[in-house]
C-alpha cells in the first residue's frame, strides 16, 4: 500500500504531542542527522483504547510518515504514555529500552538511529557555572 | 584466597576460583556477568557435602577454561578416589561439561550437588557496595532452574538447565548418581542470561538473542581466523613472537559486538569492569592495532557515529557531535540513577574520532566509509569549536555539567587528583589540559585532507588548515612553561599555566603540534630522568608535589601513554629516544608474560629491577594489549605514504632481527623488516 507523506496531507493540528513529533519529522530540513541514510521504522503505540501506527520512511534523508500498518526494517512497541514522555525530552528511549518500556523488533540500528531525533532533557541548558582553584581544594581538603 | 579465572566473550565473562566456583560477596567482582548484569553470585560444586580442590587448571582458549579438580581440599597430599573434570565455555551465558571420573573397582554412590543464586547486581552497584531495589523469584519451568529479578518493568533472568536428570530446588540441582567401576558420570549445564522480556513458553532466550551453541562455534572458529588473518612476527628476540601472540588473542578475547551491528566487533575497553564501548578507549586501540587488523577501526568508527551526540543533555553532559565516552546496560543505566546510556562526558574522543577516520583511510584506502561517514565527522570537527571551548579562548576545555555521577576529569587522566599545579594544588573548572589542544589540532589538520581528497571540499579544508595553524601559534605561546622548557598539563579557568611535567607532552609530539624549535627539549625531559624510570615515561614527573610512584595517574607508567609517546618522538624523528621507550616497555611486556597491565609502577628501574604492577589495574586491558602494537610500528618506523608502505626502523640492539609478514593495507599485503642498531642500554643508564 503506497504511503502518505505528512507534508502532501495536510494534517489537523493537534496538541497531542506524539502526533506533533512525527509531523515535524517530516518537515523538510528539519533532520540533518539522517543525512545520506535510508530506513523504515514502524511505531505501534498502545493505549487503553486502540493501537495507532506511525510509520517513518526515510529515504536518503528525506523523511515521509505515515499511519500505515505496513512491515518495516524495525518494529517498535510502546505505550503511548511512555513515547509521549520520549518526544517531549522527559524519558530517555535507551534508558526506556533497557527497562522494558519499549521493545524493538528487526534491525535495532533503526531504533538507534530514530532515537538522535528525540529531544533532550527541557532543563538542560549546556551552561554551567565555573568552580575556583579554591572550592576545588577545599571539596578534597582531606577530613 | 584461589586465583582467579575469567573466561570471556563478547560482554558476557565468568570471574571464578581456581576450582570453578562462584562465592560473590557484595563488593566482590566475582561471578557469571552479562550486559553489565551479575547473572550468579553462587555457583559451587559439592560431592557428598564435600567441596573440591583444584589439581590444575587450564585456560584453554580465552574464552574456556577447564578445572581438574578432587574431592577435600586443604591438605598437601591428596589420595583422590574419583576424579572431576569441570569445562566451561562462555556464550550468551556459560554451557559447563561436568564429568566425575571414579577410579575405583566398586561402583560408587554419589550425590552431586551444585547450589546457584544470582544477586543481579549492576557492575555499578558491585563496584560502590550499592543496594537492590526491585524483587527476586526463583522457581522451576520446563526442566529450568529460572532465577529471576524484577523491578517495574525491568526483568533480568538467569536460566538453569542439564542434560543429565536433576531435582531441582529453588537453590540448586543436585544429582543422585550411581557411578560404574572404572566408569564415568557426566552432564552438561546452561546457564543463559535472558533479559525475561518472554512469556517463558519458549524456553530463554539471550539478550543477544542467539542459541547458546551457534554461538561457541562461531567463537572457536572466529578466533583461530582472527589469528590466521593476523600479520606474522618473527624476531631474533625471542619474548617479541610471544608478546606478540598474547596481544593478538587478548584483542580477540576483547572484541565487543554492539547489539546494532551483530557480526562485526570493536575493542571494548578491559576486563572485568570495562567490557563496554568506550569512546576514547575503543579510538585509541584501534589506532595501535591499525598495521595489524583495520577491522577494529571501521567498527569503531560506525558504532561511534551511531550513538554521536545530537541535543543538549546535561544529565549525559552530550552535545551536538559530541563523541560518548561510555556506554553501559545495567539496571542503573536504566532507571537513569547513572547517566551511562550513553554518557559522553570526555573532551577528547571526538577530535581523536576525525583523527581515527583519518589514519584508517591513510592505511585502508577505503574512501567509501569516509565519506559515508562526512556527516559525522563534521559533526565533530564542529563540536570542537561550537561547544568544547567553554571559556571563549579558542581552547577546548572541559567541565561536568551532571555534578552528581559525571566524571569530573574529562581526559584519559580521569582520577581526581590527576590534573596539578607543582605545589599540587588543583585547578579549577573548566580545564583546557594540553594534550586535548594536541588533538584538537591534529583533527583539522587531518580533516583538511579528508575534505579535500573525499568530501571534495576545499574550502572547508583552507578553513580548518588557518584555524589549525592559528591554533598551533598560540598553543605554543600560552601553554609554554619557559622556566622549565616544556608545556604545561593544562591552562585553568583564569587562562594561568598548570605548571606541572607530565606525559601529557609526549602526546603534543604524536599530534604534531609542537613548534620544531621547542621539540627537543620535550624530547630531552620525556627521557630525563624526572619522566623516565628506565622502563618508561611516567605519567607526573619526580618531584612535583603529588608525585607517587603507585598513584594511578600520578607517577605510575601507562603502556598505552608511551606507545604514543613513541609514536610522537618517531613524528619528530627523535629515533634513539622512540628506540628506549621501545625497549623499556616491550622489556616490561616481557616481565609480565606477554600481557603488560593498564599501568605500574613508577619507580627507578635499578630500584626494584622489576615492574611493579599498579595494584588495582584491570588485566587484560585494550590500550595496554595494543601499546606493543604500536611499538613495533614505532620502532619499525611504519608509516602509509600514498600506497606505499614506508619503513624506517630505529630498533633496539637486543631486537636484532624483526620481521613482520603480510601487513594489511591499501597495498594488499606487505612485509617490514628491521635490525636493531640502537644501543638502549647505553642511552638509557645515561
Amino acid at each position: 500500500m503506497p504511503t502518505t507523506s505528512v507534508r502532501s496531507r495536510p494534517a489537523a493540528r493537534s496538541a497531542d504531542p506524539i502526533s506533533e513529533f512525527f509531523e515535524g519529522l517530516a518537515a523538510p530540513g528539519c533532520l540533518d542527522t539522517f543525512a545520506g541514510q535510508s530506513a523504515t521504522v514502524r511505531f505501534d503505540v498502545r493505549d487503553d483504547r486502540a493501537l495507532q501506527h506511525w510509520y517513518v520512511t526515510v529515504t536518503r534523508g528525506d523523511v515521509a510518515v505515515s499511519q500505515s500498518s505496513d512491515e518495516a526494517e524495525a518494529t517498535v512497541m510502546v505505550d503511548r504514555p511512555h513515547l509521549e514522555a520520549m518526544v517531549t525530552g522527559r524519558l530517555n528511549a535507551q534508558a526506556a529500552l533497557l527497562r522494558g518500556l519499549l521493545t524493538c523488533e528487526g534491525s535495532m540500528a533503526m531504533l538507534i538511529m530514530f532515537q538522535r531525533c528525540l529531544p533532550g532533557p527541557r532543563g538542560s541548558t549546556g551552561r554551567v557555572a565555573p568552580i575556583s582553584s579554591e572550592t576545588v581544594m577545599a571539596q578534597r581538603r582531606p577530613a | 584466597m584461589s586465583d582467579l579465572v575469567q573466561i570471556l566473550e563478547g560482554n558476557t565473562f565468568v570471574v571464578s576460583d581456581n576450582r570453578g566456583d562462584i562465592e560473590a560477596s557484595r563488593t566482590d567482582p566475582t561471578g557469571l556477568f552479562s550486559f553489565d548484569t551479575r547473572f550468579l553470585s553462587r555457583w559451587v560444586l559439592t560431592v557428598n557435602g564435600q567441596r573440591l580442590s583444584a589439581l590444575s587448571t587450564d585456560d584453554l582458549q580465552y574464552f574456556q577454561t577447564r578445572f581438574f579438580l578432587v574431592p577435600g581440599g586443604g591438605t598437601v597430599y591428596v589420595d583422590a578416589k574419583l576424579s572431576v573434570i569441570r569445562q566451561r565455555e562462555v556464550a550468551d551465558g556459560f554451557h559447563e561439561e561436568l564429568r566425575v571420573l571414579n577410579h575405583e573397582n566398586e561402583p560408587v554412590d554419589l550425590t552431586i550437588r551444585i547450589d546457584a543464586a544470582s544477586d543481579f547486581a549492576d557492575l555499578f552497584e558491585v563496584k560502590d557496595a550499592l543496594r537492590k531495589k526491585g524483587s527476586y523469584h526463583a522457581e522451576i519451568t520446563g526442566g529450568s532452574l529460572v532465577l529471576g529479578y524484577r523491578r517495574e518493568t525491568y526483568a533480568r533472568e538467569t536460566w538453569i538447565s542439564s542434560t543429565a536428570a536433576a531435582a531441582m530446588d529453588e537453590k540448586g540441582l543436585t544429582f543422585t548418581v550411581t557411578v560404574p567401576p572404572h566408569g564415568e558420570w557426566s552432564t552438561e549445564l546452561d546457564v543463559v542470561a535472558s533479559e525475561g522480556t518472554f512469556d517463558g513458553s519458549s524456553g530463554p532466550v539471550g539478550i543477544r538473542g542467539q542459541g547458546q551453541r551457534r554461538v561457541r562455534r562461531d567463537m572457536a572458529r572466529g578466533l583461530q581466523k582472527w589469528l590466521q588473518n593476523a600479520p606474522t612476527v618473527s624476531c631474533d628476540w625471542e619474548p617479541a613472537e610471544h608478546i606478540y601472540r598474547r596481544c593478538m588473542t587478548d584483542l580477540a578475547a576483547l572484541r565487543f559486538s554492539t547489539l546494532t551491528m551483530p557480526g562485526r566487533s570493536l575493542p571494548a575497553a578491559g576486563l572485568p569492569w570495562f567490557m563496554t564501548i568506550f569512546g576514547r578507549d575503543s579510538i585509541f586501540t584501534s589506532l595501535q592495532a591499525l598495521p595489524f587488523t583495520s577491522e577494529l577501526a571501521a567498527t569503531t568508527l560506525l558504532a561511534l557515529a551511531e550513538r554521536q551526540g545530537t541535543r543538549t543533555d546535561d544529565f549525559r553532559d552530550e552535545d551536538p557531535g559530541r563523541i560518548l565516552h561510555e556506554m553501559r546496560y545495567g539496571e542503573m543505566t536504566a532507571f537513569e540513577e547513572r547517566p551511562h546510556s550513553p554518557y559522553y562526558g570526555n573532551a577528547d574522543a571526538t577530535a581523536l574520532y576525525v583523527v581515527l577516520l583519518d589514519e584508517y583511510e591513510r592505511w585502508t584506502g577505503d574512501t567509501r566509509l569516509v565519506r559515508e561517514l562526512e556527516h559525522a565527522a563534521r559533526a565533530a570537527l564542529n563540536w570542537i569549536d561550537e561547544y568544547a571551548d567553554l571559556q571563549g579562548n579558542g581552547y577546548v576545555s572541559y567541565q561536568r555539567r551532571n555534578q552528581k555521577t559525571g566524571l569530573e576529569n574529562q581526559c584519559w587522566k580521569d582520577s581526581w587528583d590527576s590534573i596539578s599545579y607543582r605545589n599540587g594544588d588543583l585547578p579549577g573548572f573548566p580545564r583546557a589540559t594540553c594534550e586535548l589542544q594536541g588533538y584538537a589540532y591534529d583533527a583539522k589538520v587531518r580533516g583538511a585532507r579528508l575534505a579535500r581528497l573525499v568530501w571534495k571540499d576545499p574550502a572547508f579544508a583552507d578553513r580548518l588548515e588557518k584555524e589549525a595553524a592559528d591554533l598551533k601559534r598560540r598553543f605554543n605561546r600560552d601553554f609554554w612553561v619557559a622556566d622549565g622548557e616544556y608545556f604545561a598539563v593544562a591552562l585553568d579557568g583564569d587562562g594561568g599555566q598548570v605548571d606541572s611535567l607530565t606525559s601529557n607532552i609526549g602526546h603534543l609530539l604524536w599530534s604534531g603540534i609542537v613548534d620544531k624549535t621547542k621539540a627537543r627539549s620535550v624530547a630531552r625531559h620525556l627521557l630525563g630522568p624526572r619522566l623516565f624510570s628506565g622502563w618508561g615515561v611516567r605519567t607526573l614527573a619526580e618531584g612535583e608535589a603529588r608525585y607517587n610512584p603507585v598513584g594511578y595517574h600520578v607517577g605510575t607508567v601507562w603502556p598505552f601513554d608511551n606507545s604514543f609517546i613513541a609514536w610522537g618522538l618517531r613524528r619528530y624523528g627523535f629515533k634513539e629516544e622512540a628506540a628506549c621507550i621501545v625497549a623499556g616497555i616491550m622489556e616490561a611486556a616481557q616481565v609480565f608474560d606477554g600481557r603488560l597491565p593498564e599501568a605500574f609502577g613508577g619507580y627507578q628501574r635499578d630500584a626494584t629491577r622489576y615492574p611493579v604492577q599498579y595494584p588495582t589495574a584491570c588485566s587484560p586491558q585494550a590500550w595496554s594489549t595494543g601499546a606493543p602494537l604500536l611499538l613495533l610500528r614505532a620502532g619499525l618506523g611504519l608509516e602509509p605514504q600514498g600506497d606505499n608502505l614506508i619503513v624506517d626502523p630505529a630498533l633496539p640492539t637486543r631486537i636484532g632481527n624483526l620481521q613482520l609478514l603480510d601487513l594489511p593495507g591499501r597495498w594488499k599485503k606487505m612485509d617490514a623488516f628491521g635490525r636493531g642498531r640502537i644501543d638502549t642500554d647505553r642511552l638509557i643508564r645515561r
